[in-house]
Protein backbone atom coordinates (compact mmCIF):
# COMPACT_ATOMS: atom_id res chain seq x y z
CA UNK A 1 0.00 0.00 0.00
CA UNK A 2 2.63 2.17 1.01
CA UNK A 3 5.05 1.66 -1.90
CA UNK A 4 2.10 1.92 -4.19
CA UNK A 5 1.32 5.40 -2.75
CA UNK A 6 4.91 6.64 -3.02
CA UNK A 7 5.18 5.48 -6.44
CA UNK A 8 2.13 7.59 -7.44
CA UNK A 9 3.62 10.50 -5.62
CA UNK A 10 6.93 9.95 -7.48
CA UNK A 11 5.18 9.96 -10.56
CA UNK A 12 2.88 12.56 -9.94
CA UNK A 13 6.27 14.77 -9.35
CA UNK A 14 7.74 13.68 -12.53
CA UNK A 15 4.12 14.64 -14.62
CA UNK A 16 4.48 18.46 -13.04
CA UNK A 17 8.21 18.54 -14.03
CA UNK A 18 7.98 18.04 -17.15
CA UNK A 19 5.10 20.01 -17.88
CA UNK A 20 6.12 23.41 -19.01
CA UNK A 21 7.96 21.25 -21.86
CA UNK A 22 5.18 19.00 -23.43
CA UNK A 23 2.91 22.32 -22.82
CA UNK A 24 5.44 24.01 -24.98
CA UNK A 25 5.26 21.15 -27.59
CA UNK A 26 1.18 20.86 -27.03
CA UNK A 27 0.76 24.62 -28.06
CA UNK A 28 3.36 24.23 -31.14
CA UNK A 29 1.67 21.26 -32.41
CA UNK A 30 -1.71 22.88 -32.13
CA UNK A 31 -0.96 25.77 -34.12
CA UNK A 32 0.53 23.89 -36.87
CA UNK A 33 -2.57 21.89 -37.20
CA UNK A 34 -4.85 24.66 -37.27
CA UNK A 35 -1.91 26.66 -40.01
CA UNK A 36 -2.88 23.46 -41.85
CA UNK A 37 -6.79 23.53 -41.99
CA UNK A 38 -6.77 26.84 -42.54
CA UNK A 39 -4.49 26.57 -45.55
CA UNK A 40 -6.89 23.88 -47.03
CA UNK A 41 -10.18 25.84 -46.50
CA UNK A 42 -8.86 28.44 -48.35
CA UNK A 43 -7.69 25.67 -50.73
CA UNK A 44 -10.89 24.49 -51.12
CA UNK A 45 -12.68 27.53 -51.62
CA UNK A 46 -10.42 29.53 -54.02
CA UNK A 47 -10.99 25.84 -55.65
CA UNK A 48 -14.79 26.29 -55.72
CA UNK A 49 -14.94 29.71 -56.84
CA UNK A 50 -12.25 28.91 -59.67
CA UNK A 51 -14.51 26.63 -61.45
CA UNK A 52 -17.35 28.44 -60.92
CA UNK A 53 -20.12 25.97 -59.59
CA UNK A 54 -19.93 22.53 -60.59
CA UNK A 55 -23.03 22.60 -62.33
CA UNK A 56 -22.27 24.74 -64.71
CA UNK A 57 -18.89 22.53 -65.42
CA UNK A 58 -20.89 19.46 -65.51
CA UNK A 59 -22.76 21.13 -68.43
CA UNK A 60 -20.03 22.62 -70.53
CA UNK A 61 -18.54 19.53 -70.13
CA UNK A 62 -21.51 17.18 -71.42
CA UNK A 63 -21.93 20.01 -74.10
CA UNK A 64 -18.16 19.47 -75.31
CA UNK A 65 -18.70 15.74 -75.13
CA UNK A 66 -22.00 14.98 -77.21
CA UNK A 67 -20.40 17.33 -79.78
CA UNK A 68 -17.51 15.37 -79.88
CA UNK A 69 -19.85 12.08 -80.31
CA UNK A 70 -21.99 13.49 -82.82
CA UNK A 71 -18.33 13.91 -85.14
CA UNK A 72 -17.49 10.75 -84.64
CA UNK A 73 -20.93 9.13 -85.02
CA UNK A 74 -21.09 10.96 -88.40
CA UNK A 75 -17.42 10.27 -89.44
CA UNK A 76 -18.46 6.79 -88.59
CA UNK A 77 -21.37 6.69 -90.80
CA UNK A 78 -19.97 8.43 -93.83
CA UNK A 79 -16.58 5.52 -93.87
CA UNK A 80 -19.19 2.73 -93.72
CA UNK A 81 -21.04 4.59 -97.12
CA UNK A 82 -17.86 5.42 -98.71
CA UNK A 83 -17.90 3.69 -102.20
CA UNK A 84 -15.52 5.19 -104.87
CA UNK A 85 -12.45 4.03 -104.70
CA UNK A 86 -10.02 7.30 -104.00
CA UNK A 87 -11.46 7.70 -100.57
CA UNK A 88 -11.54 3.66 -99.85
CA UNK A 89 -7.52 4.46 -100.32
CA UNK A 90 -8.20 6.70 -97.18
CA UNK A 91 -10.03 4.41 -95.23
CA UNK A 92 -7.63 2.69 -93.17
CA UNK A 93 -6.18 6.34 -91.99
CA UNK A 94 -9.49 7.35 -91.47
CA UNK A 95 -10.32 4.39 -89.02
CA UNK A 96 -7.14 4.93 -87.34
CA UNK A 97 -7.95 8.80 -86.60
CA UNK A 98 -11.17 7.50 -85.56
CA UNK A 99 -10.03 5.61 -82.78
CA UNK A 100 -7.57 7.99 -81.59
CA UNK A 101 -10.63 10.38 -81.25
CA UNK A 102 -12.46 7.52 -79.31
CA UNK A 103 -9.98 7.56 -77.22
CA UNK A 104 -9.42 11.01 -76.71
CA UNK A 105 -12.98 11.37 -75.79
CA UNK A 106 -12.55 9.10 -72.88
CA UNK A 107 -9.68 11.27 -71.99
CA UNK A 108 -11.90 13.71 -71.29
CA UNK A 109 -14.34 11.82 -69.26
CA UNK A 110 -11.60 10.52 -66.94
CA UNK A 111 -10.10 14.24 -66.47
CA UNK A 112 -13.60 15.56 -65.43
CA UNK A 113 -14.27 12.64 -63.29
CA UNK A 114 -13.48 14.54 -60.26
CA UNK A 115 -16.60 16.64 -60.10
CA UNK A 116 -18.86 15.17 -62.01
CA UNK A 117 -22.32 12.78 -61.19
CA UNK A 118 -21.67 9.29 -61.20
CA UNK A 119 -24.66 9.63 -63.47
CA UNK A 120 -23.46 11.37 -65.85
CA UNK A 121 -19.80 9.72 -65.73
CA UNK A 122 -21.48 6.25 -66.47
CA UNK A 123 -23.37 6.86 -69.26
CA UNK A 124 -20.75 8.80 -71.21
CA UNK A 125 -18.29 5.63 -70.57
CA UNK A 126 -21.86 3.46 -72.21
CA UNK A 127 -21.92 5.83 -74.61
CA UNK A 128 -18.06 5.21 -75.36
CA UNK A 129 -18.23 1.72 -75.20
CA UNK A 130 -20.95 1.94 -77.89
CA UNK A 131 -18.65 4.05 -80.17
CA UNK A 132 -16.00 1.87 -80.09
CA UNK A 133 -18.10 -1.15 -80.64
CA UNK A 134 -19.24 0.74 -84.01
CA UNK A 135 -15.55 0.91 -84.47
CA UNK A 136 -15.15 -2.46 -84.40
CA UNK A 137 -17.46 -3.34 -86.49
CA UNK A 138 -16.53 -1.02 -89.05
CA UNK A 139 -12.99 -2.21 -89.04
CA UNK A 140 -13.79 -5.45 -89.49
CA UNK A 141 -16.27 -4.66 -91.89
CA UNK A 142 -14.04 -2.59 -94.01
CA UNK A 143 -10.81 -4.41 -93.17
CA UNK A 144 -10.77 -7.57 -94.79
CA UNK A 145 -10.46 -5.72 -97.92
CA UNK A 146 -7.47 -3.90 -96.44
CA UNK A 147 -5.76 -6.42 -95.58
CA UNK A 148 -6.06 -8.08 -99.25
CA UNK A 149 -4.73 -5.03 -100.58
CA UNK A 150 -1.91 -4.92 -98.22
CA UNK A 151 -0.20 -8.53 -99.32
CA UNK A 152 -1.45 -7.79 -102.59
CA UNK A 153 0.76 -4.08 -102.32
CA UNK A 154 3.64 -6.16 -100.93
CA UNK A 155 3.90 -9.07 -103.53
CA UNK A 156 4.05 -6.31 -106.26
CA UNK A 157 7.24 -5.10 -104.35
CA UNK A 158 8.72 -7.96 -104.47
CA UNK A 159 7.63 -8.90 -108.08
CA UNK A 160 8.65 -5.82 -109.81
CA UNK A 161 11.99 -7.12 -110.85
CA UNK A 162 11.10 -11.02 -111.25
CA UNK A 163 7.67 -11.31 -113.15
CA UNK A 164 4.80 -8.37 -114.01
CA UNK A 165 2.31 -11.10 -113.55
CA UNK A 166 1.35 -9.59 -109.96
CA UNK A 167 -1.51 -7.69 -112.23
CA UNK A 168 -3.27 -10.33 -113.52
CA UNK A 169 -3.25 -12.17 -109.91
CA UNK A 170 -4.95 -9.04 -108.46
CA UNK A 171 -8.59 -10.11 -108.95
CA UNK A 172 -8.53 -13.29 -107.15
CA UNK A 173 -7.07 -12.80 -103.57
CA UNK A 174 -6.23 -16.67 -103.84
CA UNK A 175 -3.53 -16.67 -107.15
CA UNK A 176 -2.50 -13.83 -105.20
CA UNK A 177 -1.48 -15.87 -101.94
CA UNK A 178 0.07 -18.29 -103.41
CA UNK A 179 2.41 -16.60 -105.61
CA UNK A 180 3.71 -14.89 -102.30
CA UNK A 181 5.64 -16.93 -101.28
CA UNK A 182 7.27 -17.60 -104.73
CA UNK A 183 8.38 -14.23 -105.06
CA UNK A 184 11.34 -14.75 -102.23
CA UNK A 185 12.58 -17.61 -103.72
CA UNK A 186 15.16 -15.96 -106.49
CA UNK A 187 16.56 -14.53 -103.79
CA UNK A 188 16.75 -17.75 -102.52
CA UNK A 189 17.95 -20.04 -105.46
CA UNK A 190 21.26 -17.73 -105.64
CA UNK A 191 22.11 -19.13 -102.54
CA UNK A 192 21.15 -22.86 -103.45
CA UNK A 193 23.39 -22.88 -106.21
CA UNK A 194 25.98 -23.93 -103.73
CA UNK A 195 24.47 -27.07 -102.71
CA UNK A 196 26.82 -29.26 -101.41
CA UNK A 197 28.23 -32.07 -102.79
CA UNK A 198 26.22 -35.45 -102.88
CA UNK A 199 24.31 -37.82 -105.21
CA UNK A 200 21.08 -36.89 -106.82
CA UNK A 201 18.37 -37.61 -109.38
CA UNK A 202 20.10 -40.94 -110.25
CA UNK A 203 17.97 -44.35 -111.16
CA UNK A 204 19.40 -47.44 -111.55
CA UNK A 205 22.88 -46.25 -110.93
CA UNK A 206 25.55 -47.79 -108.71
CA UNK A 207 27.36 -44.70 -106.91
CA UNK A 208 30.71 -44.89 -105.49
CA UNK A 209 32.26 -42.47 -103.56
CA UNK A 210 35.67 -42.21 -101.61
CA UNK A 211 36.62 -39.78 -99.02
CA UNK A 212 39.89 -38.67 -97.67
CA UNK A 213 40.57 -39.11 -93.99
CA UNK A 214 39.89 -35.38 -92.97
CA UNK A 215 36.13 -36.34 -91.89
CA UNK A 216 35.23 -32.66 -92.78
CA UNK A 217 32.89 -32.57 -95.23
CA UNK A 218 29.22 -33.11 -95.27
CA UNK A 219 27.24 -35.24 -98.00
CA UNK A 220 23.65 -35.86 -99.64
CA UNK A 221 21.97 -38.03 -101.47
CA UNK A 222 18.77 -36.92 -102.63
CA UNK A 223 16.41 -38.42 -105.14
CA UNK A 224 17.28 -41.57 -105.87
CA UNK A 225 15.68 -44.56 -107.35
CA UNK A 226 16.84 -48.28 -107.44
CA UNK A 227 20.58 -47.16 -106.66
CA UNK A 228 23.36 -48.56 -104.65
CA UNK A 229 25.13 -46.70 -102.95
CA UNK A 230 28.60 -46.68 -101.31
CA UNK A 231 30.52 -44.24 -99.53
CA UNK A 232 33.87 -44.61 -97.45
CA UNK A 233 36.34 -43.08 -95.25
CA UNK A 234 35.20 -40.31 -92.76
CA UNK A 235 32.74 -37.63 -93.35
CA UNK A 236 31.31 -35.29 -90.87
CA UNK A 237 27.50 -35.33 -91.41
CA UNK A 238 25.27 -37.08 -94.12
CA UNK A 239 21.55 -35.65 -95.93
CA UNK A 240 19.74 -38.27 -97.02
CA UNK A 241 16.49 -37.09 -98.68
CA UNK A 242 13.67 -38.57 -100.88
CA UNK A 243 15.04 -42.57 -101.74
CA UNK A 244 13.40 -45.28 -103.36
CA UNK A 245 14.25 -49.00 -103.38
CA UNK A 246 18.41 -47.97 -102.51
CA UNK A 247 20.75 -49.57 -101.14
CA UNK A 248 22.91 -47.43 -99.27
CA UNK A 249 26.68 -48.11 -97.47
CA UNK A 250 27.81 -45.23 -95.39
CA UNK A 251 31.77 -45.36 -93.20
CA UNK A 252 31.84 -43.43 -90.27
CA UNK A 253 29.86 -40.09 -89.58
CA UNK A 254 31.66 -37.94 -87.03
CA UNK A 255 28.67 -35.45 -86.59
CA UNK A 256 24.82 -36.87 -87.34
CA UNK A 257 22.38 -38.87 -90.10
CA UNK A 258 19.51 -37.06 -90.82
CA UNK A 259 17.27 -39.43 -93.27
CA UNK A 260 13.70 -38.00 -94.70
CA UNK A 261 11.06 -39.99 -96.71
CA UNK A 262 12.55 -43.33 -97.16
CA UNK A 263 11.07 -45.96 -98.71
CA UNK A 264 11.83 -50.02 -99.34
CA UNK A 265 15.61 -49.31 -98.54
CA UNK A 266 18.35 -50.76 -96.91
CA UNK A 267 20.84 -48.87 -95.10
CA UNK A 268 24.00 -49.78 -93.10
CA UNK A 269 25.23 -46.81 -91.33
CA UNK A 270 27.80 -45.20 -88.66
CA UNK A 271 27.60 -42.03 -86.92
CA UNK A 272 27.18 -40.18 -83.38
CA UNK A 273 23.70 -39.58 -83.90
CA UNK A 274 20.83 -40.99 -86.27
CA UNK A 275 17.15 -39.31 -86.71
CA UNK A 276 14.62 -40.92 -89.64
CA UNK A 277 11.51 -39.30 -90.66
CA UNK A 278 9.06 -40.45 -92.89
CA UNK A 279 10.50 -43.90 -93.58
CA UNK A 280 8.89 -46.83 -94.63
CA UNK A 281 9.04 -50.70 -94.94
CA UNK A 282 13.16 -50.01 -94.43
CA UNK A 283 16.07 -52.10 -92.79
CA UNK A 284 18.71 -50.25 -90.72
CA UNK A 285 21.83 -52.14 -89.77
CA UNK A 286 23.40 -49.34 -87.56
CA UNK A 287 26.06 -48.11 -85.44
CA UNK A 288 25.34 -45.31 -83.07
CA UNK A 289 26.78 -43.44 -80.07
CA UNK A 290 23.26 -42.16 -78.96
CA UNK A 291 19.94 -43.59 -79.63
CA UNK A 292 18.44 -43.11 -82.65
CA UNK A 293 14.82 -42.23 -83.39
CA UNK A 294 12.40 -42.49 -85.76
CA UNK A 295 9.24 -40.11 -86.75
CA UNK A 296 6.05 -40.82 -88.58
CA UNK A 297 7.67 -43.68 -89.71
CA UNK A 298 6.38 -47.42 -90.22
CA UNK A 299 7.54 -50.79 -90.58
CA UNK A 300 11.50 -49.91 -89.85
CA UNK A 301 13.79 -52.87 -88.61
CA UNK A 302 17.24 -52.23 -87.36
CA UNK A 303 19.77 -54.56 -87.18
CA UNK A 304 23.63 -53.95 -85.89
CA UNK A 305 26.15 -52.92 -89.01
CA UNK A 306 27.65 -55.26 -90.43
CA UNK A 307 30.03 -53.34 -92.85
CA UNK A 308 33.89 -54.29 -94.17
CA UNK A 309 36.04 -52.76 -96.22
CA UNK A 310 40.02 -52.02 -95.99
CA UNK A 311 41.01 -49.11 -93.55
CA UNK A 312 37.22 -49.32 -92.07
CA UNK A 313 38.62 -50.00 -88.13
CA UNK A 314 40.57 -47.36 -88.44
CA UNK A 315 38.43 -44.64 -89.73
CA UNK A 316 35.67 -46.11 -87.18
CA UNK A 317 38.37 -45.25 -84.51
CA UNK A 318 39.31 -41.80 -85.76
CA UNK A 319 35.15 -40.98 -85.52
CA UNK A 320 34.78 -41.98 -81.95
CA UNK A 321 32.98 -45.07 -83.57
CA UNK A 322 34.87 -48.01 -82.04
CA UNK A 323 33.33 -50.52 -80.41
CA UNK A 324 29.39 -51.02 -80.51
CA UNK A 325 27.39 -49.45 -77.99
CA UNK A 326 24.28 -51.73 -78.50
CA UNK A 327 21.84 -48.59 -79.02
CA UNK A 328 21.52 -49.85 -82.54
CA UNK A 329 18.18 -51.48 -80.91
CA UNK A 330 17.59 -48.65 -78.71
CA UNK A 331 15.21 -47.02 -80.70
CA UNK A 332 13.12 -43.58 -79.76
CA UNK A 333 9.84 -43.14 -81.81
CA UNK A 334 8.85 -39.73 -81.69
CA UNK A 335 5.32 -40.56 -82.25
CA UNK A 336 4.92 -43.60 -79.80
CA UNK A 337 5.78 -41.80 -76.42
CA UNK A 338 4.81 -45.14 -74.40
CA UNK A 339 6.20 -47.46 -72.26
CA UNK A 340 5.25 -50.17 -74.52
CA UNK A 341 6.71 -51.05 -77.89
CA UNK A 342 6.12 -48.94 -80.77
CA UNK A 343 4.61 -50.89 -83.56
CA UNK A 344 6.40 -48.70 -86.23
CA UNK A 345 9.40 -50.39 -85.86
CA UNK A 346 11.41 -53.46 -84.73
CA UNK A 347 14.45 -55.65 -84.63
CA UNK A 348 15.21 -57.62 -87.72
CA UNK A 349 15.57 -61.14 -87.26
CA UNK A 350 18.51 -62.87 -87.69
CA UNK A 351 17.97 -64.85 -89.92
CA UNK A 352 16.97 -62.49 -92.13
CA UNK A 353 19.78 -60.10 -91.48
CA UNK A 354 22.48 -59.39 -94.84
CA UNK A 355 25.72 -61.29 -94.27
CA UNK A 356 29.01 -58.91 -93.64
CA UNK A 357 29.25 -56.39 -96.46
CA UNK A 358 32.51 -56.21 -98.30
CA UNK A 359 33.48 -52.95 -100.17
CA UNK A 360 37.10 -54.26 -101.82
CA UNK A 361 39.54 -51.82 -102.02
CA UNK A 362 39.42 -51.36 -105.74
CA UNK A 363 36.21 -50.59 -105.67
CA UNK A 364 37.10 -47.57 -102.88
CA UNK A 365 40.12 -46.03 -105.12
CA UNK A 366 38.24 -46.35 -108.46
CA UNK A 367 36.25 -43.40 -107.80
CA UNK A 368 38.86 -41.75 -105.03
CA UNK A 369 37.86 -38.05 -104.51
CA UNK B 1 19.00 -14.46 -39.62
CA UNK B 2 15.35 -14.91 -41.48
CA UNK B 3 15.37 -11.44 -42.98
CA UNK B 4 18.64 -11.74 -45.10
CA UNK B 5 18.50 -15.37 -46.10
CA UNK B 6 15.02 -13.84 -48.12
CA UNK B 7 17.04 -10.86 -49.13
CA UNK B 8 19.60 -12.93 -50.18
CA UNK B 9 17.24 -15.13 -52.05
CA UNK B 10 15.77 -11.62 -53.45
CA UNK B 11 19.19 -11.08 -54.55
CA UNK B 12 19.68 -14.29 -56.22
CA UNK B 13 16.61 -14.17 -58.27
CA UNK B 14 17.56 -10.50 -59.43
CA UNK B 15 20.30 -12.23 -61.26
CA UNK B 16 18.84 -14.81 -63.06
CA UNK B 17 18.10 -14.91 -66.76
CA UNK B 18 15.69 -17.24 -68.43
CA UNK B 19 16.96 -18.33 -71.88
CA UNK B 20 15.18 -20.40 -74.39
CA UNK B 21 16.69 -22.92 -76.90
CA UNK B 22 15.08 -23.44 -79.86
CA UNK B 23 15.78 -24.64 -83.73
CA UNK B 24 14.91 -27.78 -86.01
CA UNK B 25 16.32 -31.09 -85.01
CA UNK B 26 19.63 -31.51 -85.85
CA UNK B 27 20.80 -28.38 -85.48
CA UNK B 28 22.89 -29.00 -82.27
CA UNK B 29 20.83 -26.98 -79.50
CA UNK B 30 22.09 -30.05 -76.76
CA UNK B 31 25.65 -29.82 -78.09
CA UNK B 32 25.58 -26.11 -77.75
CA UNK B 33 24.44 -25.90 -74.18
CA UNK B 34 26.47 -28.69 -73.08
CA UNK B 35 29.53 -27.19 -74.92
CA UNK B 36 29.20 -24.13 -73.07
CA UNK B 37 29.26 -26.42 -69.44
CA UNK B 38 32.06 -28.17 -70.33
CA UNK B 39 30.19 -31.24 -70.45
CA UNK B 40 30.64 -34.39 -73.00
CA UNK B 41 29.56 -33.74 -75.79
CA UNK B 42 30.52 -37.17 -77.44
CA UNK B 43 26.78 -38.92 -76.59
CA UNK B 44 23.83 -36.81 -77.12
CA UNK B 45 20.69 -38.37 -78.33
CA UNK B 46 18.03 -36.47 -80.18
CA UNK B 47 16.20 -34.97 -77.27
CA UNK B 48 12.91 -36.23 -76.38
CA UNK B 49 11.16 -33.26 -74.38
CA UNK B 50 13.69 -31.04 -72.80
CA UNK B 51 16.52 -30.22 -70.61
CA UNK B 52 17.03 -27.07 -68.39
CA UNK B 53 20.75 -26.54 -67.28
CA UNK B 54 21.76 -23.89 -64.75
CA UNK B 55 24.63 -22.59 -65.64
CA UNK B 56 26.86 -19.45 -63.74
CA UNK B 57 27.96 -16.96 -66.49
CA UNK B 58 29.91 -13.76 -65.37
CA UNK B 59 27.61 -12.53 -62.17
CA UNK B 60 24.83 -13.60 -63.86
CA UNK B 61 23.10 -17.28 -63.66
CA UNK B 62 21.38 -18.61 -66.65
CA UNK B 63 18.34 -20.71 -66.78
CA UNK B 64 18.74 -22.80 -70.33
CA UNK B 65 15.71 -24.23 -71.23
CA UNK B 66 16.88 -26.84 -74.44
CA UNK B 67 13.99 -27.73 -75.97
CA UNK B 68 13.70 -31.08 -78.27
CA UNK B 69 13.18 -29.71 -82.08
CA UNK B 70 11.51 -32.64 -83.82
CA UNK B 71 8.58 -31.71 -85.73
CA UNK B 72 5.71 -33.63 -83.24
CA UNK B 73 7.07 -31.88 -80.66
CA UNK B 74 7.37 -28.29 -81.77
CA UNK B 75 4.02 -27.50 -81.02
CA UNK B 76 5.12 -27.75 -77.32
CA UNK B 77 7.72 -24.77 -77.51
CA UNK B 78 4.86 -22.63 -76.85
CA UNK B 79 4.49 -23.79 -73.50
CA UNK B 80 8.54 -22.64 -72.92
CA UNK B 81 7.64 -19.01 -74.01
CA UNK B 82 6.67 -17.19 -70.65
CA UNK B 83 9.35 -15.14 -68.87
CA UNK B 84 11.81 -15.64 -71.43
CA UNK B 85 14.59 -12.99 -71.35
CA UNK B 86 16.51 -14.77 -74.07
CA UNK B 87 16.35 -16.34 -77.11
CA UNK B 88 18.75 -18.53 -79.08
CA UNK B 89 18.20 -19.98 -82.41
CA UNK B 90 19.92 -22.43 -83.85
CA UNK B 91 20.59 -23.39 -87.08
CA UNK B 92 22.18 -25.83 -89.20
CA UNK B 93 24.55 -24.22 -91.72
CA UNK B 94 25.11 -26.97 -93.67
CA UNK B 95 21.67 -28.37 -93.97
CA UNK B 96 20.62 -25.80 -97.21
CA UNK B 97 17.77 -28.25 -98.35
CA UNK B 98 15.64 -27.29 -94.92
CA UNK B 99 16.70 -23.72 -94.59
CA UNK B 100 13.00 -22.52 -95.40
CA UNK B 101 11.57 -25.08 -93.06
CA UNK B 102 14.11 -23.29 -91.02
CA UNK B 103 13.24 -19.66 -91.78
CA UNK B 104 9.22 -20.90 -91.91
CA UNK B 105 9.35 -21.87 -87.95
CA UNK B 106 11.66 -18.77 -87.23
CA UNK B 107 9.44 -16.34 -88.72
CA UNK B 108 6.01 -17.82 -86.55
CA UNK B 109 8.20 -17.86 -83.54
CA UNK B 110 8.75 -14.29 -83.95
CA UNK B 111 5.33 -13.63 -84.14
CA UNK B 112 4.50 -14.86 -80.50
CA UNK B 113 3.80 -11.95 -78.19
CA UNK B 114 4.90 -13.61 -75.43
CA UNK B 115 8.71 -13.45 -76.99
CA UNK B 116 8.48 -9.92 -78.19
CA UNK B 117 10.70 -8.56 -75.11
CA UNK B 118 12.82 -11.20 -75.71
CA UNK B 119 16.81 -10.58 -76.95
CA UNK B 120 16.97 -13.03 -80.14
CA UNK B 121 20.46 -14.55 -80.66
CA UNK B 122 20.75 -16.72 -84.12
CA UNK B 123 23.87 -19.60 -84.18
CA UNK B 124 24.63 -20.28 -87.26
CA UNK B 125 26.03 -23.88 -85.71
CA UNK B 126 28.62 -26.43 -88.13
CA UNK B 127 31.06 -23.80 -89.10
CA UNK B 128 33.69 -26.40 -89.01
CA UNK B 129 31.54 -28.30 -91.97
CA UNK B 130 33.35 -28.03 -94.68
CA UNK B 131 30.36 -26.31 -97.11
CA UNK B 132 28.38 -24.76 -94.33
CA UNK B 133 26.86 -21.27 -95.02
CA UNK B 134 28.30 -18.43 -93.93
CA UNK B 135 26.33 -16.63 -91.04
CA UNK B 136 25.57 -13.53 -93.75
CA UNK B 137 24.56 -16.16 -96.31
CA UNK B 138 22.40 -17.37 -93.74
CA UNK B 139 21.01 -13.85 -92.35
CA UNK B 140 20.05 -13.66 -95.89
CA UNK B 141 17.77 -16.52 -96.12
CA UNK B 142 16.32 -15.99 -92.81
CA UNK B 143 15.61 -12.36 -94.50
CA UNK B 144 16.60 -10.81 -90.84
CA UNK B 145 16.65 -7.63 -92.31
CA UNK B 146 13.21 -7.26 -92.35
CA UNK B 147 13.02 -7.70 -88.41
CA UNK B 148 10.99 -5.68 -86.27
CA UNK B 149 13.19 -2.91 -85.31
CA UNK B 150 12.33 -3.07 -81.86
CA UNK B 151 13.99 -6.45 -81.81
CA UNK B 152 17.31 -6.85 -81.13
CA UNK B 153 19.16 -9.57 -82.41
CA UNK B 154 22.79 -10.42 -83.38
CA UNK B 155 24.12 -13.46 -85.91
CA UNK B 156 27.05 -15.69 -84.83
CA UNK B 157 28.73 -18.27 -86.70
CA UNK B 158 29.41 -21.19 -84.40
CA UNK B 159 30.57 -24.59 -84.00
CA UNK B 160 29.54 -26.53 -80.87
CA UNK B 161 31.75 -29.31 -81.99
CA UNK B 162 35.14 -26.68 -81.62
CA UNK B 163 33.69 -24.40 -79.25
CA UNK B 164 34.46 -21.68 -81.84
CA UNK B 165 31.98 -18.94 -81.52
CA UNK B 166 30.19 -19.62 -78.31
CA UNK B 167 31.18 -17.41 -76.02
CA UNK B 168 31.11 -14.32 -78.44
CA UNK B 169 27.36 -15.52 -78.72
CA UNK B 170 26.65 -15.60 -75.73
CA UNK B 171 28.49 -12.92 -74.09
CA UNK B 172 26.09 -10.94 -76.61
CA UNK B 173 22.94 -12.52 -75.20
CA UNK B 174 23.63 -12.06 -71.67
CA UNK B 175 24.98 -8.39 -72.28
CA UNK B 176 22.23 -7.72 -74.10
CA UNK B 177 19.86 -8.92 -71.84
CA UNK B 178 21.52 -7.82 -68.49
CA UNK B 179 21.74 -4.06 -70.31
CA UNK B 180 17.79 -4.33 -70.78
CA UNK B 181 17.17 -6.20 -67.25
CA UNK B 182 19.72 -4.64 -64.59
CA UNK B 183 19.48 -1.09 -65.80
CA UNK B 184 20.45 0.07 -62.39
CA UNK B 185 24.02 -1.89 -62.10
Amino acid sequence: MEEDQSKSRTKDIRDESLDPITEKKQAAMLERLSNLHQSRLQESISRKTDNSSPLESTKSFLDRFSEAKRSIQDELDRCRLVSDPESKGRLKSDLEQLSMSIAELEKLVSENSYFLPSYEIRSSLTSISELKERLENANSMLLPKKKFAFKNKAAKKDQNNATSTAETGASDSVSVDIKAPETILPEKLNIQIRDSPGFRNRVDAVLVKHFKSSGKGDFTLSDLKSCEVRLTGRLRAVFIHRLKSCRVFVGPVLGSILIEEVEDCLFMLASHQIRIHHARNTDFYLRVRSRPIVEDSSSVRFAPYHLSYEGLDKDLQDSGLDGDTGNWGNVDDFRWLRAVQSPNWSILPEDERVSIVKISSAETCSEDS
Amino acid sequence: MGLLSIIRKIKRKEKEMRILMVGLDNSGKTTIVLRINGEDTSVISPTLGFNIKTIKYDKYILNIWDVGGQRTIRSYWRNYFEQTDGLVWVVDSSDVRRLEDCKMELDNLLKEERLSGASLLILANKQDIQGALTPNEIAKVLNLDAMDRTRHWKIVGCSAYTGEGLLEGFDWLVQDVASRIYILD
